[in-house]
């Protein structure tokens, strides 16, 4: 849509499933798959939620209290959950204007100091989302909304995703050493 | 440390970063921490998935994935192919008609779709073989379908428009309302072209007959019988009509821009299975996968893109600057100039989520100042942003073009393109001198 950035058609997974890493990269790719599916579900259940809220609010003149909430939820958990499913392919997009100036030994290195970076940035996001999990969960936290669901439920989603994110990113740094190692 | 010197640490850290190849969300939501350590008070930093959340929580961003699941709908589906063909029935008496057709259903697809690749690849895997096969040049057709395509981002329902009004604090609603005579204007310049150079290219081929009697495609006439011009319509008619029907029902009062986003998804999914037979978990599979792979990228980038302007604001980077910039006692259309100018040399390198997200704070407080109209501002910045999709270094649109005409030489589509590059910066200048072609509609339908 609109913004010049769809159809990001990545290469296949970048960790190969045997080695040191084999199995957990294996369960991860299984995780994956069932969070991509039901993260699938989510959001098409999101849009059916917010199509009911049109139609009771016109036809049957009932008010609507939960159906916005009920699809941010949703989407956003669909989002967050899918995060490593999605950088498994590398499909976070990134500028690589300098990946054509450097010979491929310094554009490996390269990657796999990029990879630190992220994985160092989406740990901590993931152990904030943690603290921030158990605060909201020990002090019950609400939204400020009529409907007042308890805000685990989301925080819970974005702090399983970045944990899986940050899992995600450590199998391909796992996976690069692996490399060097066998070339070596 | 200044505020100036923090704002240039602030600046260098990212550009390193971006340019070492750290995915754009990373990157952005890294370097924020970081200066959130560094430079605001401590426990700031405690905060900040509560920050990324909440700010990623609006109903209004959230619409974006379900407006993405409708284009992918769409997209996915053989309607942009029948629209094309519908329209090229109905039209090929005109001069040029199915260049025209194919300006036509880049329009529509791009509204139903809204998304330019996507566009770029439903018309133009039909339109650039036929008019390939009808005598175009081969970069007069992929430039005919990378600027079709790019109407993607303006017309309503677009993201870089959500993306703004989120930013700018602007209604969407106007927006989406401000950008329909602009997009109707670029539908008339590029039409207008393709009659002009069909003439062209007709007039050549002509010469060429006369001269040494090699026969064109271009010389031949038509034939589609009225039963051709019927054929498709059963099949398109209720794309055209549901999907127009869901902004409708968003003008009418009757859903808010979400629930549009949910209907036009839920309907998008109804009518593939109604009639292209869409329905399977394994059909649906690819249009549900390629969604949720480009809503959580793009969210991704939304949520720290927000949470770098916070960062940059709470450090008072983007006031100072946008001071600064008010400062320098510019004319308007100076300030205008540089400001377009920027906007373009950053979509060498960023999509345009991030330059809206980035640079609003910014750019936004001195436009305002020098008394432009925001809303107008808004579909400006989003022309601009259309022509870098079809400009090198980036120009996506083309190299969707190059995947699915890949004989054309790289050149000529380049070439082909840059007339519609230069009929983007003429609508430009048309908006700037009557900045009513985008404001009357918003104007008469919900007040100034």
């Amino acid at each position: 849509m609109a913004h010049g950035l769809d159809q990001v058609e990545t290469a296949g997974p970048t960790v190969p499933l045997e080695g040191t890493a084999g199995p957990v990269a294996q369960i991860l790719a299984r995780v994956n798959r069932l969070v991509v599916i039901i993260s699938s579900v989510a959001l098409v259940l999101a849009s059916f939620v917010l199509t009911y809220s049109v139609i009771v609010r016109y036809f049957l003149k009932i008010s609507t209290d939960w159906q916005d909430e009920t699809s941010v939820f949703l989407i956003i958990g669909a989002v967050f959950m899918s995060a490593a499913a999605v950088q498994a392919r590398r499909g976070h997009v990134a500028i690589e204007a300098v990946s054509v100036l450097l010979s491929r030994r310094a554009n490996s290195i390269r990657i796999f100091l990029v990879d630190i970076a992220s994985f160092a940035f989406c740990t901590y996001f993931a152990w904030k989302s943690w603290t921030l999990l158990h605060e909201a969960w020990v002090d019950d936290y609400h939204s400020g909304s009529t409907w007042g669901p308890p805000l685990w439920v989301p925080y819970s989603l974005m702090t399983v995703g970045m944990t899986l994110l940050s899992i995600q990113i450590l199998m391909q740094i796992a996976a690069a050493l692996e490399r060097r190692k066998s070339i070596a | 440390m200044t505020v100036f010197s923090i704002g240039l640490l602030y600046g260098t850290a990212t550009l390193l970063v971006m340019f070492a190849g750290v995915p754009i969300a990373f990157a952005l939501g890294a370097v924020a921490t970081l200066f959130m350590i560094a430079f605001m008070p401590g426990g700031s930093v405690d905060t900040i998935t509560q920050n990324v959340y909440e700010e990623m929580a609006s109903i209004t961003l959230l619409s974006i994935p379900l407006f993405i699941l409708k284009g992918a709908a769409i997209g996915r589906s053989p309607a942009g192919q029948d629209l094309y063909g519908a329209l090229h029935a109905w039209m090929h008496r005109i001069p040029g008609g199915l260049g025209i057709a194919n300006v036509f259903a880049c329009a529509l697809f791009a509204a139903m779709a809204g998304s330019s690749p996507a566009t770029c690849s439903a018309i133009g895997s039909a339109g650039i073989p036929e008019m390939r096969k009808r005598g175009y040049s081969g970069g007069f057709a992929a430039g005919i379908i990378a600027a079709g395509g790019t109407l993607g981002i303006l017309l309503p329902p677009s993201i870089t428009m959500i993306l703004y009004a989120v930013a700018a604090e602007q209604s969407l609603g106007r927006l989406f309302l401000a950008a329909i005579g602009p997009a109707l204007l670029l539908v008339g310049l590029f039409a207008g072209y393709a009659m002009w150079r069909y003439r062209q290219e007709f007039q050549a081929a002509k010469a060429l007959y006369a001269r040494s009697g090699v026969d064109s495609e271009l010389l031949r006439e038509d034939k589609l019988s009225v039963r051709d011009k019927f054929a498709l319509l059963p099949r398109v008619l209720p794309f055209v009509v549901l999907l127009t029907g869901v902004m409708v029902a968003l003008y009418g009062g009757y859903a808010t821009p979400s629930e549009t986003a949910g209907l036009g998804a839920v309907l998008a999914l109804a009518l593939i299975a109604m009639i292209y037979g869409v329905w399977g978990p394994r059909d649906l599979e690819p249009i549900l996968t390629a969604t949720l792979r480009e809503s959580t990228m793009l969210m991704f980038i939304i949520g720290m893109s927000l949470l770098y302007s916070y960062v940059m604001s709470y450090l008072h980077i983007s006031q100072s600057a946008a001071a600064w910039i008010v400062s320098l006692e510019l004319s308007r259309w100076v300030l205008l100039l540089a400001i377009l100018i920027l906007v373009v040399v950053l979509g060498f390198f960023l999509p345009p989520v991030s330059i809206i997200l980035m640079t609003a704070p910014i750019i936004l407080p001195p436009l305002k100042a020098a008394g432009f109209d925001l809303v107008w501002f808004g579909v400006i910045m989003t022309i601009v942003m259309e022509m870098g999709l079809i400009h090198p270094p980036v120009g996506l649109n083309i190299f969707v073009i190059k995947n699915i005409a890949p004989d054309i030489p790289l050149g000529d589509v380049m070439w082909g393109t840059l007339p519609f590059v230069v009929l983007m910066a003429l609508s430009i200048v048309i908006l700037c001198v009557f900045p009513g072609i985008a404001t009357w509609l918003p104007d008469v339908t919900m007040g100034k």
